[in-house]
Order: C-alpha cells, then sequence, then structure tokens
C-alpha cells in the first residue's frame, strides 16, 4: 500500500534531487548552485544591416558595368551568343519541318497497321464512340495512369516544398486571415459565385460522363470542375472551403482514385493477355451506361484531376489548404 | 424552278454571312490586341483581354455553325468560364500586390531602415517590382 | 416554304451586323476615350448587347434543338458574369490609381451623396 509523502519530507528524498537534476533545474553535487537558462544567441539588427550593406557594396563594385570591363566583354558575348543559338534553332527546325512529308499522303512512316486497327475495330473492342478516348483509356490505359501518377506526384513535391506548418496561436491567427491584402467579402461576387459554381461544376461532370461519347473526359472535366473550385475559393474565402475540401480529402480522393484504377485496368490487362473472359459489358455503343471500364476510369483521372488543380492553387496562394 | 438550285443559293448566302463575320472579327480582334500592348495601365490591358474573350466567343460560335460540329459549342463555354476566371483572378492578385507594397512603404517609413536593405528585399519579390515598373510607364504617359 | 427560309435568314442576318457593328463601336470607342473608366463602358457594351445580338441572330439560323440551348447557356452565362468582371476591373483601378482625383470625382461618404441629391429633387 502506497502512501501519499507530504512535500517536505520528498524534497529530502533521493529521488526528487535525481528528478531535479535530471531536468537540469539544480546540480545535486554543488549544492544551491542553480542552473541558469540557456539563451538563444540573437544577432543585433546594426550588424545584419551592416552585413547586407557590406554584400550591396561588393555586389555593386562586381557588377559595375562601366568599370568592369572583363564583366563588360562576357556580357556582350553572351548577348551575341544567345541571339545566334535562337536563330540556328530556328534554322535548324524550319529545315526539318520543310522536309517532313505532306499531311495525309500514304507513304507516310505512321501510316501502319496500328492506326488502321484503331479506326476499323476501335468501336467494337471497346465501346466508345468517341474514338481517342477509346485509345487513351483502353488500349494505352497505362500511358493515362502514368499520367495520373504524374500529377499525383507533382503535388506531393509541391507539398513538400510549400506546406506550411504553424507554431503558435499569433500565426495561426495570421495565417486565417490570408486574404490580407485582398478586398474581403466582395458581396457581388459572392452572389455571382453562389449562382455560377455549381453551373460550372454540374457541367464539369456533364464533360467527365460523356467522355466516351462526345470529346472531353478525364482530363478537361476535372479542370473544369477545379476551376470551379478556386472561383469558390476566391469568392468565400479558404475558411468556408475548408468545410468540405481540407487535406485529409484530398489523400482520400487521390488514393482510392488511383487504386482503382490500376486494380481495374490490371485486370483488364490480366484477363487480356491471357486469353480469359473478362466479363466486362461493353453496352450498346452510345449510350452513357457503355464501353466497360472507361466511364469509371474517366471519373478516377477526373476526381484526381480536380483535386490537383486545387490543391495546386491553394498552395500557392497560402501554403496550406 | 426546282428547289435544289435556291436551296444551294440559301446555303451559299449562310456561308458567305459567316464568313463576313469571321473576316471582321478577326480584324477587331487585331485592333484588340493593339490596345492590350499599348494600354498604359494594367486596368486597360484586363479590358482589352476580356472584349478579346467576348470575340473569340462569337468567332467560336459561329464556327460552330459553319463546320456542324456541335461540339465546339462546349469549347465555348469553357472558354467564357476560364475567360471570366482570370479576369476575376488577376484583378484580385494585382489588388493584393499593390496594398502589400503600400504596407510596406509604411512600415519602412515607420521604422527608418536603410534604403539599400529596403531594395534588396524588393528584388526578391518579383511581381511586386514588375507591378511597379508598369505603374511607372504608366504614370509617365499619362 | 422556301420563302420562310428565306424570311428566316434574313432576320438572323439583321440581328448578326446588327451584333457586329456594336462590335465595331466597341473597338472604336476603346481607342477614342482617354481613360480605363470609360473605355469599360464601351467593353460593357460589347460583352452585353454585342455578344446578344449576334447569338440570338445565330440562334435563329440554329432553329429549335439541343445546340440552341447551348447557345442559351453561353449567353446567360456573359450576362452573369462579365458585370462581376468589369466591377472587379473597376475596383482594381480604384484601387491602384493614386491620382484618381484628375479624372473623376471620389465619394467615400456615400449617405452625404444621397442627401445631395435628394435635396436637389426638392429644388
Amino acid at each position: 500500500m502506497s502512501k501519499l509523502v507530504p512535500q517536505e519530507k520528498y524534497e529530502k528524498t533521493k529521488a526528487f534531487h535525481f528528478w531535479r537534476w535530471l531536468s537540469g533545474t539544480k546540480d545535486p553535487y554543488l549544492d544551491h548552485v542553480e542552473m541558469k537558462e540557456q539563451k538563444e544567441w540573437k544577432e543585433e539588427e546594426q550588424t545584419i544591416q551592416d552585413r547586407m550593406n557590406e554584400r550591396q557594396m561588393i555586389h555593386d563594385a562586381v557588377y559595375d558595368m562601366g568599370r568592369n570591363k572583363k564583366q563588360r566583354l562576357f556580357h556582350g558575348i553572351y548577348v551575341a551568343v544567345a541571339i545566334i543559338f535562337c536563330f540556328l534553332l530556328l534554322v535548324i527546325l524550319l529545315y526539318t519541318v520543310s522536309n517532313l512529308p505532306p499531311t495525309g499522303s500514304p507513304e507516310k512512316a505512321v501510316n501502319n497497321e496500328v492506326p488502321e486497327r484503331y479506326i476499323e475495330k476501335g468501336l467494337q473492342e471497346t465501346g466508345a464512340v468517341n474514338i481517342v478516348t477509346g485509345m487513351i483509356l483502353d488500349y494505352r490505359a497505362f500511358d493515362t495512369f502514368g499520367e495520373s501518377n504524374v500529377l499525383f506526384i507533382a503535388t506531393v513535391t509541391v507539398l513538400i516544398l510549400l506546406h506550411y506548418t504553424k507554431k503558435d496561436a499569433a500565426a495561426k491567427k495570421e495565417e486565417a486571415n490570408d486574404r490580407a491584402f485582398e478586398p474581403k467579402n466582395d458581396t457581388i461576387l459572392q452572389v455571382c459565385a453562389t449562382i455560377l459554381v455549381p453551373i460550372i461544376i454540374l457541367f464539369g461532370i456533364y464533360v467527365i460522363l460523356n467522355g466516351h461519347i462526345s470529346p472531353g473526359g478525364g482530363f478537361s472535366g476535372g479542370a473544369i470542375i477545379g476551376a470551379g473550385l478556386i472561383l469558390h475559393v476566391s469568392a468565400f474565402g479558404f475558411v468556408k472551403t475548408e468545410k468540405f475540401f481540407t487535406e485529409k480529402t484530398y489523400k482520400i480522393i487521390c488514393f482510392v482514385a488511383l487504386t482503382f484504377y490500376c486494380l481495374a485496368k490490371s485486370y483488364s490487362f490480366f484477363t487480356g493477355a491471357n486469353h480469359l473472359e473478362s466479363h466486362i459489358p461493353l453496352g450498346t455503343p452510345g449510350a452513357i451506361l457503355s464501353s466497360g471500364l472507361i466511364l469509371p476510369l474517366n471519373i478516377c483521372v477526373g476526381l484526381v484531376v480536380a483535386c490537383t488543380m486545387y490543391t495546386f492553387y491553394a498552395m500557392f496562394r497560402k501554403g496550406d489548404f | 424552278m426546282n428547289v435544289k438550285e435556291s436551296l444551294s443559293v440559301l446555303d451559299k448566302a449562310y456561308q458567305s454571312i459567316f464568313w463576313v463575320v469571321l473576316i471582321v472579327l478577326a480584324v477587331l480582334l487585331f485592333m484588340c490586341l493593339i490596345r492590350a500592348i499599348k494600354g498604359p495601365r494594367v486596368a486597360d490591358r484586363l479590358v482589352a483581354v476580356n472584349m478579346m474573350g467576348t470575340m473569340v466567343m462569337v468567332m467560336i460560335t459561329v464556327l460552330a455553325l459553319l463546320l456542324k460540329e456541335s461540339y465546339l459549342l462546349d469549347i465555348g463555354l469553357i472558354y467564357a468560364m476560364v475567360s471570366f476566371l482570370a479576369v476575376v483572378m488577376l484583378s484580385k492578385v494585382y489588388i493584393g500586390i499593390y496594398e502589400e507594397k503600400v504596407r510596406k512603404k509604411e512600415t519602412v517609413t515607420e521604422t527608418g531602415i536603410d534604403k539599400r536593405a529596403v531594395t534588396e528585399t524588393k528584388v526578391e519579390n518579383v511581381a511586386v517590382k514588375e507591378a511597379e515598373t508598369e505603374q511607372k510607364a504608366g504614370n509617365e504617359k499619362e | 416554304m422556301e420563302i420562310l427560309e428565306w424570311v428566316r435568314f434574313m432576320i438572323g442576318a439583321i440581328f448578326i451586323l446588327i451584333g457586329l457593328c456594336i462590335f465595331i463601336i466597341e473597338v472604336f470607342g476603346i481607342f477614342r476615350f482617354d481613360y480605363v473608366l470609360n473605355r469599360m463602358h464601351m467593353a460593357a457594351m460589347g460583352d452585353t448587347l454585342g455578344i446578344g445580338c449576334s447569338l440570338l441572330g445565330l440562334m435563329i439560323f440554329c432553329g429549335l434543338n439541343f445546340e440552341t440551348f447551348k447557345i442559351i447557356m453561353i449567353v446567360m452565362f456573359f450576362w452573369i458574369a462579365s458585370p462581376v468582371c468589369s466591377h472587379m476591373l473597376s475596383k482594381l483601378e480604384v484601387t491602384t490609381n493614386e491620382n484618381l482625383t484628375e479624372h473623376c470625382e471620389r465619394r467615400d461618404d456615400l449617405a452625404e451623396l444621397e442627401r445631395e441629391l435628394e435635396e436637389e429633387a426638392k429644388c
């Protein structure tokens, strides 16, 4: 059974001295010498000014075009070489273009069996009326998967470089007021945004869902949805947008979309390469629910692109979600 | 009087009016571009760019009817959205940069920091410098 | 029937030509006026009346189908968005121009202005 020891008695025990020594407030061997708190080394304002002035003076002396002859010579040669290089590149490119075969000629190198097969059998094999979508999301789906991954990696890199962690309450308050230098609560813009943002996002969804029937698809539809989100942020500010779009939402959406894309396409390639039945119905060409995996894959790509657009904007504007 | 010939005349009339609209709008677009390059202030350029967006919208719609491709109308709608968003964002960003600059100047005059240090911090912010040079050019012209 | 087609063509062409004339006036005005806020007046005219007239003409050419609906969408979008554009641009100009009073009057106190206007109306 343990018993509560009074404070005076406890202060005489060894455990108390040990913990005091461990926490650094008192040295037990030098009895009453209290340890001083270490001050952080701080540079004085004047020395910073002096150093900056010195650097400016050195900079002025080195880059003084009037006196430094070497610098002037280098600058002249640099400009001349740049102009010559540009003209050389222009001449080379024009010469190459003039040697290309004319458009649509049958002797062209690209006119082989690959586009022939795409054009002839594309509709029955993929079920997409829009052959371009059928090509990028069926025949060359792994290429598109790589593109979505590149977008994801770009966002992650921007997050690493620009993510700003808040330190204390004052900094947090300063950060929350991110539009300190912008016109805040513009009523005209807010009313306009309430009308337009739903229309823009609806239009983006229409473009994504009709990707295999009419021109459009994941990339363009996602860009439209991202534009709608950016308009919402510019009208209402980050505080309102954080209610439905945070860093967590971004993580979940990107993870689910990319994983689903990877699994679905792996299944389809596995069955296709081994001549197995894939059990994915192609449907009637021209209907919304048709052409097998293209519609879900379009939705995945659209989600990733929309999130990437918005995240880039938020990162460069504020450094946080 | 055969119907076929008259119909072809009607088609020709449609096509000719489309071409007239396209050519006139192209000339007007070029004039707008001149204003966008010349315009002394930032707002001048933005107004000219906004006008160019409107004209390109009409051109896209005319092309959709001329080529009988209805998907061009979707592109026109997207174009309208993006030009609207661009003008709103650019004006907001420019206001932000200007007010930041004004506040920086005020703090500098209060604390009385050496001018060289201020110039060095200004060199870092390229956007502020750009806005400043444009403002100077505008003031000179006016 | 044939005459009706021609009548439709004529009406549509007239609307399109009106729109084109308004665009020409707009570009003329943008070179004629000296200051941004005056130029914005011309630009707003083209954004609303010009695009309205020319797209109305194109709608008459098109007939009644899904494309017409899309063109109506475009016009409605422009009529909602373009005034907001003008508002933001004028705000930019008023905030950034340091010597604004050379070009126009500026009143920060709106209540005072309203009172003055009422007094003028009474007189």
